[in-house]
């Protein structure tokens, strides 16, 4: 007995010994960024020569849950954040059925359909705004045969910020959610189907019934991942249109951009974060049952 | 043997712990001048055991860098930037300006024009480094054909916008910036002075809502009725004008080797057209009912926080001395414009394909405009530093690309801006 105490305490003291490299890093890495922030958010961080920060207690937050443009800021990340997670999933959805079906070429359309996740994020950018450009642009020189009016800047449309940013989202990240579900579908046994044709299922009986609840625990995790990504997308948008309005371009401009306010960007990512905190855990819990 | 390591290991160690080390900020991020900068750098060294070493940052993001290397003990001991960012830090004092007017004295030729544009009434708080000059390029062959006259009037700009734009055959009037950004802001800012308006008074009043600066907006919106269609950006207006598309673009000094030389038209537009440098004119001034004319002036900057000036200083007379000089105003003949006197009427300095293929006269007029340079910065001898916190937010380029999106009147346009400028400014 006491020989097996002692084993099992070397074992854990190894375990412990194996995972403290990254213990530390990720001490170093995000805890202390983490801390930093939220011990920032109480102060007015002065950019100033010589002077040094003075303590405001929760001023910046109350400031920051005062502002109206916070709220909208929230609101537009909030309605980018679903609108881009429901789209790509349904069309990952409706891309992995399609391929998961045999064709000739079905590989090498596999291989393509990958591209706009793993082409840089820059290039894919330019490429875009290149392939709207008015006038000269091959899309609207294309659409200018149907009688389109050439000279409409669709992708730079301030007003078309939202839209742009979000369409490009789902185009750009739907191959993820279609690898991810495909790997799943490619996993269901083919007797269930047999089964279910045999007491005269439909297709759409089929999907309802076994293929939508084989997925359901994949789909739950894709839209967890995408939601925690999205929600707090900046390279993308930013990239995209500065107009966009969504909460991280929000916390970039009041930190660093003009009048630095970085007490103030510091308290909306505290604020961030307990919120996405609490969304995770709840979701965790009641959607992937955890 | 081993003497010898012992040796070369004491002196290394020795150079290594009382060799001085100056970090510099350059917004030349280009390879080609960075080659150059890094050349001088390693020449500096040479002569004075004083290392330095060149980080390089874009000039959008200067200001971005300060706050993060503020809190990182980072901050640099010397720096290049414009007129707005070395404003602002001097507003925040950052910067050593009793060092920084000293060495002008001591070079004692430096253009009063470009002092004034860094300094504060009292001192300086940056070296004015090199400079260019805003204003139309425009197709001297096209508006001789229809006897317009040069485009220095709104009235004449008008009327050549509207004369020689043909869409139908894929000629514009002019190319106009419409996108929220710097460009939109610079070009903007000639056509608000030519009509006497300002976004701030010298009271530090927010006046974008006055009847002349309507009156700008106006003209701004009116001129797009000829441009070309599109929220077009200072790379649209460069390919545009080089491959024939533009009547006129606003442009700074840095078109000058696009329009002159082969290499650098044909990796902008694919093809060269080899008369464009003689058919080209360039309206370095603009008058509505007062003339005034547009640049930036770049400035050297030394932090307060340095702790080695007299390296910083040493350094900064190297890189102005004539033969130095003229090697950096080199990496873009015409953009970069002397500010000291004797390198400016020097024929070293002119001795380039670039610059001779211009002529004197042409490089002594857009260097002897640099006297007249206006900015919103500047009023009657007062700094306006709340207008570098309006143009690091782009309220002008952002007021501008809502008035084309939403199809504003100029009066929607300046009451936005008005509100936007003060909430800005916490007003």
């Amino acid at each position: 007995m006491v020989k097996y105490t002692s084993l099992k305490r070397k074992e854990e003291t190894f375990g412990w010994k194996l995972i403290s490299p990254t213990l530390i890093l990720i001490g170093f890495l995000i805890l202390y960024p983490v801390l930093y922030n939220i011990y920032l958010s109480f102060f007015k961080v002065s950019l100033n020569f010589g002077e040094k920060n003075t303590f405001v207690g929760i001023q910046n937050y109350l400031n920051v849950l005062s502002d109206l443009s916070f709220w909208k800021s929230f609101g537009t990340t909030v309605a980018f954040t679903l609108i881009t997670v429901m789209g790509s999933i349904l069309l990952g959805l409706g891309v992995a059925l399609l391929m998961n079906k045999k064709f000739p070429g079905r590989s090498i359309v596999r291989g393509l359909l990958l591209f706009p996740y793993v082409t840089p994020l820059i290039a894919i950018v330019f490429s875009w705004k290149y392939v709207f450009l008015p006038i000269d642009g091959p899309l609207v020189q294309f659409l200018s045969i149907f009688g389109f009016n050439s000279g409409t800047d669709m992708i730079n449309d301030p007003n078309n910020a939202f839209i742009v940013v979000s369409i490009f989202n789902i185009w750009r990240n739907f191959p993820f959610v279609y690898l991810m579900i495909l790997s799943r579908l490619q996993s269901i046994s083919d007797d269930y189907y047999e089964a279910a044709e045999l007491d005269g299922a439909s297709s759409w009986q089929k999907f309802l019934n076994i293929t939508l609840p084989e997925l359901y625990f994949v789909i739950g995790s894709i839209a967890l991942l995408r939601g925690i990504w999205n929600f707090y997308k900046f390279d993308e948008v930013y990239l995209m249109s500065k107009f966009a309005n969504t909460l991280p371009i929000y916390i970039y401009e009041k930190a660093f951009s003009g009048l630095p306010q970085q007490g103030v960007a510091a308290s909306i990512a505290t604020i961030l974060f307990v919120v996405m905190f609490s969304l995770i855990g709840f979701y965790v819990k009641k959607v992937l049952k955890w | 043997m081993k003497k010898l390591i012992v040796l070369i290991i004491v002196l290394s160690i020795s150079l290594f712990v009382f060799s001085k080390t100056i970090t510099f900020w350059t917004t030349e991020t280009e390879s080609d001048r960075q080659q150059r900068i890094n050349a001088l750098a390693t020449i500096f060294e040479a002569q004075t055991g004083i290392e330095v070493k060149v980080v390089p940052i874009q000039e959008n993001d200067l200001l971005k860098q300060i706050p993060v290397a503020k809190n990182s003990g980072t901050l640099p001991d010397l720096l290049e930037g414009g007129i707005e960012p070395l404003l602002l830090l001097a507003s925040s004092g950052y910067m050593n300006e009793d060092l920084t007017s000293k060495i002008i004295k001591d070079f004692g030729d430096v253009y009063p024009g470009a002092s004034r544009l860094l300094s504060n009434g009292k001192s300086n708080f940056g070296i004015p480094f090199h400079a260019w000059v805003q204003g139309i390029w425009y197709r001297k062959d096209w508006f001789d054909g229809k006897d317009l006259g040069y485009p220095l009037s709104w009235h004449n700009i008008l009327t050549a916008a509207k004369s020689l734009n043909n869409p139908a055959k894929g000629v514009y009037g002019l190319i106009l910036p419409k996108k929220a950004d710097s460009y939109a802001e610079q070009v903007f800012t000639e056509i608000a002075l030519a009509n006497g308006a300002r976004p701030i008074d010298e009271n530090g009043n927010i006046t974008f809502t006055s009847k002349a600066m309507i009156e700008a907006f106006r003209f701004y919106k009116e001129l797009n009725k000829y441009a070309k269609p599109g929220y077009t950006t200072v790379l649209d207006a460069l390919k545009g004008y080089l491959a024939g598309e533009a009547s006129m673009i606003f442009y700074s000094t840095y078109i000058m080797d696009d329009i002159a030389v082969e290499d650098v038209q044909k990796s902008r537009i694919n093809s060269f057209d080899p008369k464009l440098v003689l058919n080209t004119g360039f309206a370095n001034k603009m008058i509505n009912i007062r003339p005034t004319s547009y640049g930036q002036m770049v400035g050297l900057g030394i932090l307060k926080t340095s702790n080695n000036t007299e390296e910083v200083e040493k350094f900064v007379k190297f890189l102005m001395t004539p033969k130095n000089y003229v090697y950096w105003l080199h990496m873009a003949p015409g953009g970069m414009n002397p500010t000291r006197k004797s390198v400016a009427e020097s024929s070293e300095f002119l001795d380039n394909p670039i610059l001779s293929r211009y002529g004197k006269e042409k490089i002594s007029e857009i260097v002897g405009a640099l006297d007249s340079v206006e900015r919103f910065e500047f009023v009657n001898g007062k700094v306006i530093s709340d207008m570098s916190k309006l143009s690091a937010n782009f309220v002008i380029g952002k007021a501008i690309n809502y008035m084309f999106a939403n199809n504003w009147t100029p009066q929607q346009t300046a009451e936005w801006a008005q509100k936007e400028a003060k909430r800005v400014l916490g007003k």
